[in-house]
């Protein structure tokens, strides 16, 4: 369908989400986060424990629902492609890996150690006033605006 | 618990996908503050279900599943929530993604998705790990929230 093959605008994008996040809240009265599910996973692989947790099944929805955004708007055409970061940075499939991995490493450290990612504190956690979640927010969002910046200067002069 | 679980992260992912955050340049340029639009939609979000939660607990809301009284606690900043933040912003700059959009990726046949969560599966496993390997040794563990809104999620 053509709606979804333009980007959704964000007044219209943002209210969903936030209606997203209090969907969650009524019906389970749990708060959102994407890092709960790879955590629970971690958990379970370690030490396996019966059936999936909820937050397992929401990160797994995040991929059937992602998914489904793409066949919406077309089809889904898998590829190693990653925007300009091809050209830029990964310019071969192991450089490709090897960043991306290592830079996996740092979000998932990072968001462990700080108690929660782009969703759960940026999201969820403001809104609902968790001062926690406000200096996180504000923390990662400072030092992605310095270190996104910091990278295209360093692009720039390297190429 | 689980369906209501599912069902909400098929519609993260859907708008997720939707509205473009899956892609490298979408993020970047917002890094870059070329394009406001990702800040402006965080932000709506965020107004949206501070509004939206606020009602349903003053109305004295229940869950649908459970039936338990709408309600949430706080936490108080850590030195922690700034170190992991400061971690957490490096890795999404360079990757351009982060743990929701980078699922929603994958479902998109966005292959570069797989190297990221494989850091992302090996970055969790590693602070378990090291918590594990210092407890008893440093100061008393602490348990880590995982949304920043208190113990006992």
């Amino acid at each position: 369908m053509e709606i979804f093959a333009v980007r959704c605008p964000w007044f219209v994008a943002g209210p969903l989400l936030g209606l997203l996040v209090v969907t969650l809240l009524w019906s389970i009265n749990k708060p959102l986060g994407a890092l709960g599910g790879y955590v629970d996973t971690v958990h379970w692989i370690e030490r396996p424990s019966g059936a999936p947790s909820w937050r397992m099944l929401f990160l797994l929805g995040i991929v059937i629902g992602g998914a489904l955004s793409a066949l919406a708007a077309g089809a889904i055409q898998p590829t190693f492609a990653y925007g300009s970061f091809t050209s830029s940075i990964g310019t071969t499939l192991a450089r490709e890996g090897t960043i991306l991995a290592a830079a996996g490493v740092l979000i998932g450290y990072g968001a462990r150690l700080g108690g929660g990612c782009t969703s759960g504190h940026g999201m969820c956690g403001t809104a609902m006033g968790s001062p926690a979640s406000l200096v996180a927010t504000m923390t990662f969002m400072g030092t992605a605006v310095v270190a996104a910046n910091l990278l295209a200067v360093w692009i720039g002069a390297a190429s | 618990m689980k369906v209501a679980g599912l069902l909400v992260g098929m519609g993260f992912g859907f708008v997720l996908g939707w509205s473009q955050l899956t892609d490298y340049d979408v993020i970047r340029n917002m890094l870059l503050l070329r394009d406001f639009d990702v800040f402006l939609m965080m932000g709506s979000a965020v107004v949206t279900a501070a509004i939206a939660a606020r009602i349903l607990r003053a109305a004295g809301a229940r869950s649908l599943v459970g039936g338990s009284p709408i309600a949430w606690s706080v936490s108080r900043p850590t030195r922690d929530h700034v170190y992991g933040s400061v971690l957490f912003g490096v890795g999404w700059a360079i990757s351009g993604t982060c743990p929701g959009p980078v699922a929603a990726q994958l479902g998109r046949g966005q292959l570069a998705a797989l190297f990221t969560l494989a850091g992302i599966f090996a970055g969790v496993a590693l602070h378990g790990y090291l918590e594990r390997s210092t407890e008893g040794t440093a100061a008393p563990s602490r348990k880590f929230e995982v949304t920043g809104m208190g113990p006992g999620l």
